[in-house]
């Protein structure tokens, strides 16, 4: 390698260098010119193929959102183009919505005051596309050895960690461990109007036996492995995991009839939002979610559908 | 930049023939060196404004433990201290480990086995944070809850030993860089007085690799503490729990905490808004989160400087018997060291095989996603490639060109302030970079979800490797080159031209793909600046709103929040086929680095 400096340097003075760095520089700008042709030939095909402009913007609740990424792939053979992002929540998509970024955005709750009185321009339309219902899960094992039921003081003293031990519920000698969603996200709110109605709820416990998850999947990853969890999730996901229970809250089960009637305490609706009545692609969009071909969309991703909340 | 010279008159013979003064090389230095300055005043400006956005009190911030915005409490202290000891696992499970594989890999193993072994680790560098998270979550949880006896894995310790397996690789290729660069001389030197070779390594090698070996603990310091989405996975990201006596700091570590970062990567700054006291309090977090970033790397860097110096005047004390024995035991402890992030390699592997098997089939890296979870990916395969592209073009002179100057026009104290913020900026939370890339590139500036912000809000994480890589690999050049090219007539920007740049550029190369792995793999500054989930083009065709998929994202998106099982699946496939990628690219690249490299230097 040093052998090959040498020449480098005694270069100059032989007056080779400035010939061989134009052979270098003219291969280099070939070399240049050849990549950007490749990268405007891509980028121009790809305009040609999907030239449709003024994309549908969706975004918002990361529950909503599998259903609309379904939906939508569904749309696009009819040649409409929207887009599904799910940057912060249900509270994300409604402000964005408020200052015009998107077009839809995606909601697990109900619009709050605040979200009016941040954005007093924007006049919200809610459609509800579905329901949910959230449970408080918790595994086999402390299931089968007897808790069932739940009472509203029960699992407040469980997510306050007051209650440390499920022998104080009923259920085996087993230390209670608490899996809390993160604030902000949808079932979370659920959770505490439950538990607190409208009032706010206490700063988590200082317990070492609580911890923050995220995303429900990552929420049913964590009470499968460890016993003695409790959790609050979409009922939806325990679907087909036997070691997992949903336990009655005040003896009432989410089952759909219950869910419609309002009688299940931890149950929400899911939204699409729009600035104003729905109107043209956005409108085709809602009501393909509404049609009874996009209605089958909401049991894939195990949410229950308007047809049966409403029976 | 070069042409401009080949215009001159042709009848100027004498003129003609002199060297070119390339004065270009100052312009492209300096560009580099200001690209980092620059950064960082962005995010310390943005993050100050922030900060002063709201009114908090900044004492009970760092004096009080408990965080609560719905009743406006606001103190950082369990999570400062959640950091900390997290990366104090990370660092004394990886820096023994790392610098021992990377001094077997350079000095024991034979050059032949050595190649693959090297590029076996950069691949393990490239493997994306979100697969790393995903790992802990199946193998590191229930090992802390099997051995400390506790419900639930979701602790400290889980954090600090993932961490340590992500920044291990990045100790080792960066280590074994400045090993490589020592002049064979000195070690046949050594050797000719009968040295065996643990004294030989001592003596002799680590001298001259230290500086550059002490880049790589500051490197990966720099990414235990930015690191944001592996940890969130494992961490427990339960706020306010602070021992005050030994046996509870103990009883801490096996029980859920919170980190900076993590905090920074949860909700919270998107349902804080932009300005009040919670904004102001989570800027606040980023400001402390910086200072950290800095303290540790001015601490590191002062601290053993001043050693080196205390250890060069000193003769070392050998002890003349068991020489062969020690240097045995020596040999044995390294080799095993190497073979611990080899293992480390085939498990992942394993895993990865056996879970993104659907990664093999052809036809998923080509069809695009049909539905949510359905499909292939080509999509989010080309939106990564085009991230990762721009990222590069855009970072690789920047980066280069402040590798050079630190290396080689700074003073010792210019040199050691411009590396101090190049660490800074490589620690920055990634998290930060995109939040500020959302306020300045897509609100500020009107960009909506653009791929170029996104390529852009990467170029940061991509500088400071390269610029650090190449910094240590030019300090080690050995005098002579620079002396007999001085001799020749050579000015210092010919210096630079002609001898410092293809002398570091190998250093450069690898830098540039150990930035651009870590960069492929970055989930959360796309996030908000350029990904969207699902229905985004290809390939842009413009920069306002043009949002592209890309892998990290997906995975992300997938593993967290969607209910269908066919989502896992994708999750695991994807996260291969983002592996196979970097793997290919690396490749590519081992092969060109290895002919720049040819033969080490020696004078």
């Amino acid at each position: 390698m040093f052998r090959r400096l040498l020449p480098q340097i005694h270069e100059p003075d032989q007056g080779g260098r400035k010939v061989a760095s134009q052979v270098r520089g003219e291969r280099y700008l070939r070399r240049v010119a050849c990549a950007v042709l490749v990268l405007a030939s891509f980028a121009t095909a790809c305009a040609e193929s999907e030239a449709g402009t003024g994309a549908v913007q969706v975004s918002g609740s990361t529950t909503v959102a599998p259903v609309a990424a379904d939906a939508a792939e569904a749309l696009k053979a009819e040649g409409l183009n929207i887009t599904v992002a799910t940057q912060g929540g249900s509270a994300g998509g409604i402000s964005q919505l408020g200052s015009g970024q998107i077009d839809i955005a995606m909601s697990s709750k109900p619009l709050a005051d605040e979200d009016r009185s941040t954005h007093p321009d924007a006049d919200f339309v809610l459609t509800q596309i579905g329901a949910d219902a959230v449970g408080a899960i918790v595994t086999k094992e402390v299931a089968d050895a007897g808790v069932k039921n739940l009472t509203a003081a029960q699992v407040r003293g469980l997510f306050e960690g007051r209650i440390t031990n499920w022998s104080e519920v009923g259920g085996p000698d087993l230390e209670v461990f608490v899996y809390d969603k993160e604030p902000g996200r949808g079932t979370r709110e659920v959770l505490d109007k439950y538990l607190y109605g409208d009032k706010k709820a206490p700063p988590p416990p200082k317990s070492d036996n609580f911890s923050i998850v995220g995303g429900n999947l990552e929420t049913r990853n964590k009470l499968k492995s460890t016993p003695g969890a409790v959790a609050p999730l979409s009922t939806g996901f325990t679907e087909g995991h036997n070691d997992l229970a949903v336990v009655t809250l005040d003896g009432i089960a989410p089952t759909p009839e219950n869910i419609a009637s309002g009688k299940y305490p931890m149950a929400r609706p899911l939204y699409l939002i729009t600035d104003g009545e729905p109107e043209g692609e956005s409108k085709e969009f809602i009501d393909y979610v509404l049609s009874a071909e996009g209605q089958k969309i909401l049991p894939k991703h195990g949410y229950l559908t308007l047809g049966q909340i409403e029976e | 930049m070069a042409s401009g010279t080949l215009e001159q008159p042709p009848k100027d013979l004498e003129v003609s023939r002199r060297p070119r003064p390339s004065r270009w090389v100052w312009a492209w230095t300096y560009a580099g060196g200001l690209s980092v300055v620059v950064v960082l005043l962005i995010l310390v400006g943005y993050l100050a404004a922030g900060a002063a956005s709201g009114e908090i009190d900044r004492t009970t911030l760092l004096t009080a433990s408990e965080w609560s915005p719905a009743h406006s409490a606001y103190g950082s202290l369990a999570m400062i201290y959640g950091s900390a000891v997290v990366c104090v696992v990370a660092l004394c499970l990886a820096v023994p480990i790392g610098w021992a594989a990377a001094v077997a890999l350079s000095e024991y193993v034979p050059p032949r086995l050595a190649r693959p072994l090297r590029l076996c680790i950069e691949l393990l560098a490239a493997v994306p944070s979100i697969v790393y998270g995903l790992i802990g979550i199946m193998v590191v949880r229930p090992f802390v809850a099997q051995v400390a006896d506790v419900t639930s894995g979701d602790s400290i310790l889980a954090a600090g030993i993932v961490l340590a397996v992500m920044i291990t690789p990045t100790v080792v290729a960066v280590s074994v860089d400045a090993l490589a660069a020592v002049p064979d001389r000195y070690r046949e030197a050594a050797f000719s007085l009968g040295l065996t070779r643990r004294e030989v390594v001592r003596s002799a090698v680590l001298p001259i690799a230290r500086p550059g070996m002490r880049a790589a603990v500051l490197l990966g310091l720099a990414r235990a503490l930015g690191e944001a989405i592996a940890v969130f996975l494992i961490v427990g990201r339960a706020d306010g729990h602070l021992p005050t006596t030994f046996g509870e700091f103990l009883d801490s570590l096996v029980h859920p905490g919170q980190t900076l970062t993590t905090k920074l990567a949860g909700p919270e700054p998107v349902l804080a808004g932009t300005s009040g006291p919670h904004f102001a309090a989570l800027c606040t977090l980023g400001i402390i989160l910086l200072g950290l970033v800095a303290t540790a790397t001015v601490w590191g860097t002062y601290r053993s400087s001043r050693g080196g110096a205390d250890r060069g005047s000193q003769p070392h004390w050998s002890m003349a018997r068991l020489r062969t024995q020690r240097d045995r035991l020596a040999l044995w402890l390294r080799i095993s060291a190497l073979l611990l992030p080899g293992a480390l390699l085939v498990g992942m592997l394993a895993i990865l095989v056996t879970r993104g098997s659907a990664a093999f089939d052809p036809s998923f890296w080509f069809t695009p996603a049909t539905g949510s979870v359905g499909g292939g990916v080509s999509e989010q395969v080309l939106g990564t490639l085009l991230l990762v592209v721009t990222t590069g073009l855009i970072a690789l002179p920047l980066g280069f060109g402040a590798g050079i100057l630190i290396g080689v026009r700074a003073s010792t104290r210019t040199a050691r302030l411009l590396q101090t913020l190049t660490v800074v900026v490589g620690g920055t939370p990634t998290i930060l970079l995109g939040l500020a890339g959302f306020v300045i590139l897509s609100s500020a500036m009107g960009w909506g979800r653009s791929w170029l912000a996104g390529a852009i809000v990467l170029v940061p994480v991509v500088v400071p490797v390269i610029a650090l890589t190449t910094a240590s690999r030019a300090m080690g050049m050995p005098p002579e080159l620079t002396e007999s090219a001085l001799s020749l007539g050579l000015s210092r920007t010919q210096l630079i031209r002609s001898v410092v740049v293809p002398y570091a550029w190998p250093a450069t190369v690898t830098g540039l793909l150990l930035g651009l792995a870590r960069a492929a793999g970055e989930t959360a500054p796309l996030l908000f600046t350029a990904t969207v989930f699902f229905g985004a083009s290809a390939l842009p065709d413009g920069i306002v709103n043009s949002p592209v998929q890309a892998l990290p994202t997906h995975i992300f998106t997938l593993s967290q929040d969607s209910g269908d099982p066919q989502a896992i699946t994708q999750a695991w496939g994807s996260a291969m086929v983002l592996v196979l990628i970097t793997a290919v690219l690396l490749s590519m690249a081992v092969v060109l680095r290895n002919r720049f490299e040819g033969e080490r230097w020696t004078a």
